[in-house]
């Protein structure tokens, strides 16, 4: 090895005891949740239900946010990355886990959670008739398989393909990985949006919007880079990566972040005015669900917490750049998404008012706690940054302006 | 030159048919060397003139960093104010116009403007902000006088201390740039 | 120090290395002299064949817009319930021509992708060509055109403000907005290139005439801090700035309830329309300009490759939102929305529909294989398509969507009559005037920014044995 890639060397793996905690604490929040999810489920078995897919979409969102990013680094050759992408290969993990519990807690409440098109008076319902060739239990639950499988085998072919070179170095891999990214990219853009339109926006089957996946894609985005940013943070703070994952890709991820916020805040804020000046009944229902009694004020929380706050507070190079700072605008931002999917799905259920409980926190932790123990068994697995890319040399000298 | 050397005893004041002192190197290697010396030495008052931005040269100057957000945030606050105020008087206040029966005034329909005045003010101030820290347009600066100074914007990277320079000696800055590595060091008049 | 990489390498190979950026002399000087030589040297004839060529389709323009004036906007082809087509079909069309400049000089530069620096001048100025262009739409569509002023809140005898509530007026500001910004940056971009001209002036009058626009730039590093800052500002304006344009045109459409026109991903499909058509215009222009004036070197075939893959993307954006315009067209169940769909696709103008297609989502997936991605013919015949189909995009969305309203015994075909036709052949005349004009006259490459981006710009380069300490610790 030349003294210049020796330059480059970082610690390798996370300490075992680190490693271990890590995936105690999250088996840990997952059985905290498994015990209220237990509460919530005893207590009011509908409204379980549909906890359950606000929490599911939330780690699911994130896992695909993941997946993008990992892709979009590829098809881009980017070369500052090397490190966070392979922070959200560990992320993409969570793809694995998204189906169990889809098939475990949504898949036996479909006739819960999309009553509007699968229960009786769907029969009688005009414009649910006219959809039954895509709203059926048999086409939906193929969809659902489908997407499952895209979404498993991407992950697996991104983790898989960049496990190899560690070992091997082949610059080959690099070349596969940016061949795949793109029809990865169409994959992807398809299958989410497919399971957007499925999974929430089919729980009101009247209303439709064009924009729904790119706004599910937006908000899976910014967790996944909030989540990045605290990997990011923790392992310099920790001493573990000092060369291939500095203050400067802090920055970055801090900026794609800062991005994204806005991008979401654009696809929000298109899709609202939209319908909003339009004014069309069968459309503005979806925001009147959204703004009845204290529901109103759930809507007003995601436009200062999702978008006013990340923006000014992001908005400064100094705050991007600052651990203490960035690290809480990061948790928020993971709150936010969860304050984003429950203000998509529970106004489904909730006419009158945001009805907060127990089992919604039992899902988010279940949920949360069963995706991030594999992604934390992964992390323990796998070196902390891809040792032989080529690009790390390119990594280590980024600076921004 | 005698001549016009200081009148006060002791203390090295600038002559004044000497506005500074120039040279220029080859590459931009040796010219952030020779800045990160000057600095290093406690020059204040020097200058780099090269044909494009020579990156990090700020840090081996000891320059601080730029000002001009500020006056940015000015602009932006400007813009802001203004589109508010306008679209709420003119169309809420002053002239309401009833078209569909839409409000004469709302948030969510000012939106567009608001933000287009903001961004339109914002770059006023960026672009004036700009030129007025540079203290430009300046058809005329001393150190366009160096004979091959047409060279800063091609391929040559000069160097300048000004007289203004509290350490400024032209004898002792001259043979500090010529031990640097400039070529044709040279003083220009003001 | 001057390196050389041969003129003829293939630098679009894809391995894992980073292929030169510029090819050729690796030198300051190179670059000053190839880029100043397009502006000092003899006016080619090509040149004045292609400008005459303008210039004629520009007095086309002055022609029109005189007999329209003078007779009344009566003349374009509009009647109900068909009230807008060529005119705003060509607005959108020239905005959208636009977005690209700003894509290259703004987002590409925040993206840190150095590439853009061989592109952007020349992108920018397209930019500002295509908007004056517009302009010349909404311009001219009040008729009276010396009351255009009432489009802006300006106090008039009437003592009536303008509609704020109306997503036309909102173009206005959007438009004149970003107009401006562009002009600015661009402007901003030019200075220290002016200067490089201003200084290697060999008559008086052109020392002259470059100075008053250098204003006594002199590449002080204390100007270049604040110049970088600007820069980095501007961008980070323009970024909005220009999705915000084309949303606002998209908000002229989609905020009304006109079936096919109010939909929520109009915005962002807006956009990638808009951007996937300008860098189709740029590689259009780069291939004739780079052959022209022989600057292969410095736009070379990688440049020329990574526009076409953001054509690619971006031609993929607009399939995707055509999909998603008409599967949920479907499954709205709403019986006008599925009818404005099905007769796009199949109606009397299935014709510009199928062109849109053919010519927006399918040709541009040609650009997948790499062959054809660094193919000169091919690109430059595919992106000729794509301007074609992104013109019909808009014909498509304004005609299709109007000509059959909600009452049967209004429905109609449009026809462009002979002033529409005119004066959109006409705008190509002013957009192309400008253009010759701008790359004989201005440096059509960013000099100074070109001259950063090479491997020895780098002051802590490999050649540097000074280095700082850790380097040299370490080596």
């Amino acid at each position: 090895m030349s003294s210049k890639q020796q330059d480059l060397k970082d610690t390798e793996r996370l300490p075992e005891a680190t490693a271990k905690k890590v995936q105690t604490l999250a088996l840990g929040v997952a059985a905290v949740g498994l015990a209220l999810s237990a509460v919530g489920y005893m207590g009011d078995k509908q409204r379980f239900a549909f906890s359950f897919l606000t929490a599911f979409e939330w780690v699911t969102t994130l896992g695909l946010g993941a997946l993008f990013f990992v892709m979009i680094q590829h098809v881009t050759r980017a070369g500052w990355s090397v490190a966070p992408r392979r922070h959200a290969e560990w992320l993409t993990s969570i793809l694995w886990v998204s189906p169990i519990l889809f098939f475990v807690g949504v898949f036996p409440n479909m006739h819960t959670l999309y009553e509007h098109w699968l229960g009786e008076h769907a029969a009688h319902d005009a414009i649910v008739k006219a959809k039954q060739a895509y709203l059926n239990t048999g086409f939906f639950t193929g969809r659902a398989v489908l997407f499952f499988a895209i979404w498993a085998v991407l992950a697996w072919f991104f983790q898989s393909k960049s496990r190899e070179q560690d070992s091997s170095g082949d610059t080959k891999l690099t070349e596969k990985m940016q061949a795949m990214a793109a029809p990865g990219l169409a994959l992807f853009a398809l299958s989410q949006t497919f399971a957007g339109f499925d999974w929430v926006m089919s729980m009101d089957p009247h209303w439709y919007s064009t924009i729904f996946g790119v706004y599910m894609f937006a908000g899976g985005v910014v967790a996944a880079l909030s989540v990045l940013a605290i990997i990011n943070i923790r392992l310099q703070s920790a001493g573990l990566l000092q060369k291939v994952s500095t203050v400067e890709h802090q920055h970055d991820i801090g900026k794609l972040l800062f991005g994204f916020t806005v991008f979401w805040t654009y696809i929000a804020f298109s899709q609202y005015f939209l319908i909003w000046y339009g004014n069309i009944p069968e459309e503005t229902i979806f925001f009147k669900h959204r703004w009845v009694e204290s529901w109103k004020e759930w809507s007003l929380l995601l436009l200062v917490g999702h978008f006013i706050v990340p923006v000014v507070v992001l908005m400064s190079r100094h705050t991007k750049r600052n651990k203490a700072i960035l690290t809480v605008m990061a948790v928020w931002m993971l709150l936010m998404h969860f304050v984003d999917m429950y203000w998509l799905v529970m106004p489904n259920l909730d006419h009158h008012g945001v009805h907060f409980t127990l089992g919604d926190v039992g899902a988010l932790f279940l949920c949360a706690g069963l995706g991030f123990a594999l992604v934390a068994r992964r992390a323990a697995a796998s070196p902390l940054f891809p040792l032989k890319d080529p690009r790390l040399a390119e990594a280590h000298k980024v600076e921004n302006l | 030159m005698a001549e016009a050397k200081p009148k006060v005893r002791g203390k090295v004041v600038a002559a004044p048919t000497c506005a500074a002192v120039v040279g220029w190197f080859e590459t931009p290697s040796a010219l952030y060397h020779a800045c990160e010396s000057l600095r290093d030495k406690g020059y204040k008052d020097f200058d780099a003139h090269t044909p494009f931005p020579v990156h990090g040269l700020e840090k081996a100057m000891g320059l601080k960093p730029s000002r001009l957000p500020w006056i940015v945030l000015g602009g932006a606050i400007t813009g802001f104010l203004t589109a508010l105020s306008m679209q709420w008087w003119m169309g809420g206040v002053d002239y309401p116009l009833n078209i569909s029966g839409k409000p004469g005034f709302s948030i969510q329909a000012s939106i567009p403007i608001l933000f287009e005045l903001t961004v339109l003010l914002s770059a006023f101030g960026t672009f004036f902000g700009l030129w007025g820290l540079c203290g430009l347009p300046k058809l005329f600066d001393p150190v366009m006088q160096h004979p091959s100074f047409h060279k800063a914007s091609d391929d040559r990277f000069f160097l300048s201390i000004e007289a203004k320079d509290p350490k400024f000696d032209s004898k002792t800055v001259t043979e500090l740039l010529q031990k640097l590595g400039a070529h044709e060091v040279e003083e220009v008049a003001p | 120090m001057s390196a050389f990489i041969p003129r003829d390498v293939d630098n679009t190979l894809t391995t894992v290395e980073r292929p030169p950026l510029i090819l050729g002399k690796q030198s300051f000087n190179a670059i000053t002299e190839s880029v100043s030589d397009v502006v000092e040297g003899k006016t080619k004839r090509g040149w004045l064949v292609f400008f005459a060529l303008a210039l004629f389709g520009l007095m086309i323009l002055g022609a029109s817009l005189s007999d329209l004036v003078g007779v009344g906007i009566g003349e374009w082809g509009l009647n109900h319930p068909v009230g807008w087509a060529w005119d705003i079909t060509g607005f959108v069309f020239w905005i959208g021509i636009g977005h690209a400049g700003t894509l290259i000089s703004a987002i590409l530069f925040l993206f840190r992708q150095k590439w853009r620096t061989s592109i952007n001048r020349a992108a920018e100025a397209m930019t500002l060509f295509a908007v004056a262009a517009a302009l010349i739409y909404p311009g001219f569509h009040v008729g009276r055109i010396w009351l255009a002023y009432w489009l802006l809140p300006i106090p008039n005898q009437m003592a009536i403000w303008p509609n704020f509530k109306s997503p036309l007026l909102w173009d206005v500001f959007a438009v004149s907005t970003y107009g401006t910004v562009s002009a600015l940056f661009w402007f901003v971009g030019l200075v220290p290139d002016l200067a490089t001209l201003r200084d290697r002036a060999t008559t008086k009058s052109r020392r002259i005439a470059y100075g008053i626009f250098a204003m006594g730039w002199r590449g002080s590093h204390r100007h270049w801090l604040n110049y970088e800052k600007a820069y980095m500002i501007l961008a980070g304006l323009s970024t909005p700035l220009v999705l915000s344009v084309h949303t606002i045109v998209s908000f002229d459409f989609a905020t009304s309830i006109m079936p096919g026109w109010h939909t929520t991903i109009f915005p962002p499909y807006f956009v990638a329309g808009a951007v996937f058509s300008g860098f189709a215009m740029v590689v259009s222009l780069m291939v004739l300009v780079r052959k022209a004036y022989g600057l292969e070197h410095l736009i070379t075939l990688r440049h020329l490759e990574n526009m076409n893959k953001i054509i690619l993307a971006t031609g993929s954006m607009v399939g995707y939102a055509y999909a998603m315009e008409f599967f949920i067209a479907w499954y709205s169940g709403n019986v006008y929305e599925r009818y404005a769909f099905i007769n796009r696709a199949f109606g009397p103008y299935a014709w510009a529909y199928w062109t849109m297609v053919s010519c927006n989502v399918i040709t541009p997936q040609l650009f997948w294989f790499r062959k054809i991605r660094t193919s000169i013919p091919a690109m430059f015949a595919l992106s000729i398509f794509v301007n074609i189909g992104m013109w019909f995009e808009r014909f498509v969305i304004i005609v299709t969507s109007l000509h059959r309203d909600y009452l049967p015994s209004s429905w109609g075909y449009f026809r462009p009559q002979i002033v529409d036709i005119t004066t959109f052949i006409g705008t190509f005349g002013l957009f192309f005037t400008l253009f010759l004009v701008f790359i004989r006259f201005l440096p059509g490459i960013a000099i100074s920014e070109v001259k950063g981006v090479l491997p020895i710009a780098d002051p802590h380069g490999h050649d540097d044995h000074h280095g700082d300490e850790k380097e040299v610790a370490h080596g």
